[in-house]
């Protein structure tokens, strides 16, 4: 017999092995109690996706909080008169123009808004303004080190943003709003 | 909202009558009423089909304990799938499917444990073979002893008909190395029963 002969009623003989086969006991009551448990829904992934979300901003603004904290500690507070530097990312990537602009023509104004204020929310503007600079500084600082750090990027845009936005609050003058394209 | 509430059991009444008529379903309705999260539905599938997943884990497996385990799995995630199947295949075909990839992921996990498996089936005589009958029978015990990947590929191909193309996809391999298994598969096979002094 010819090795094809052979291969050829091999797969004949397989071909006529039995293909369904019963199992010796029912397996239902095991599928239909693991199905019953949890109710099959379409929701689950969504919801995972949602908490995934959450967590994931939980997590970023929970950095955000202890790294302005831990700045609060060690950043000497400016009392009086702000200091304004140009706005950095860390050495390897530059800021937008229209960012920079923005920013510098709130910036030349802000003293003018502040004079407007009493003194007690000029002090406590300048307190938090002081607060966003030195954190700035020293996200740029770290950022010398690992400039492609993608979480160290986000928390400095959002510390620009939260600068941006304060400035607004007190000027009012400007719309722009920094993004990710401001880069 | 007061309209459901004032409306009587007459307003319902022409779809009361139809359910109450004895059903002939067929496995489409079958089907179409698991995916609307009808268990009963569900088991009449589990019924039509169990044998033919069952006896596809067993061929794979070797053993009766993890084919049983294997079948389970396949129908639990396919009611967890049931929404995804939408007639493409035959619903068997992708039962199938789901059982194998339910062998390979069990196996996968249980590495070692099959390992054992695998060293204590050469002395028993295979459980599949109980459903074949003589020359078969001594066929079906020397499919279980081949190596793992040939007789997947064996069961698949030459058992239960798939083309190379469909068992590689099956078992995520290339249709090269199920053509190669298979060639080793019969390879083993013959040598085997020759062996043990039987005429394939």
């Amino acid at each position: 017999m010819s090795q094809i002969d052979r291969d050829d009623k091999l797969i004949t003989a397989a071909s006529a092995l039995s293909t369904e086969i019963s199992p010796e006991q029912d397996l239902w009551p095991g599928i239909a109690e693991a199905i019953a448990r949890p109710q099959r829904s379409r929701w689950i992934p969504v919801f995972a996706q949602a908490a995934a979300v959450v967590l994931l901003i939980g997590a970023s603004s929970s950095l955000t909080y202890f790294a302005v904290k831990d700045q609060q500690q060690i950043i000497e507070v400016v009392p009086s008169g702000l200091v304004f530097e140009q706005a950095s990312f860390g050495g390897r990537y530059a800021l937008g123009v229209d960012y920079q602009e923005a920013r510098g023509d709130l910036a030349a104004q802000l003293d003018v808004e502040l004079a407007r204020l009493s003194p007690e929310a000029r002090e406590e503007v300048e307190l938090n303004l002081s607060m966003i600079r030195g954190a700035i500084a020293q996200i740029n600082e770290a950022m010398k080190d690992a400039p492609d750090n993608a979480l160290l990027q986000e928390l400095l845009v959002q510390t620009y943003r939260e600068e941006l936005a304060l400035m607004q609050r007190v000027g009012g003058l400007t719309q722009h709003v920094m993004s990710r394209k401001d880069i | 909202m007061e309209a459901l509430l004032t409306a009587t059991a007459s307003d319902y009444s022409p779809q009361m009558v139809a359910l109450n008529k004895p059903e002939i379903m067929d496995e489409a309705d079958w089907i179409a009423r698991a995916q609307r999260s009808d268990t009963r539905a569900f088991e009449s599938l589990y019924r039509m089909h169990v044998d033919k997943v069952y006896g596809l884990c067993l061929r794979m497996t070797g053993n009766v304990s993890e084919a049983e385990d294997c079948a389970q799995e396949a129908f639990i995630q396919a009611w967890n799938k049931l929404d995804r199947f939408r007639g493409d295949s035959a619903f068997a075909t992708w039962l199938h499917r789901i059982a194998v990839n339910a062998v390979l992921g069990r196996m996968r996990k249980s590495k070692r444990e099959q390992d054992r498996i695998q060293v204590a089936m050469e002395t028993l005589s295979s459980p599949a073979s109980i459903a074949d009958t003589g020359e078969l029978r001594d066929l079906s015990d020397a499919v279980d002893r081949l190596p793992e990947g040939a007789r997947h590929v064996f069961v698949l191909f030459s058992v239960y008909g798939y083309s190379h193309d469909e068992a590689s996809k099956m078992l995520g391999i290339a249709p090269g190395t199920s053509k190669a298994q298979l060639h080793r598969a019969r390879r083993l096979l013959a040598q085997q029963l020759k062996t043990e002094g039987f005429e394939v």
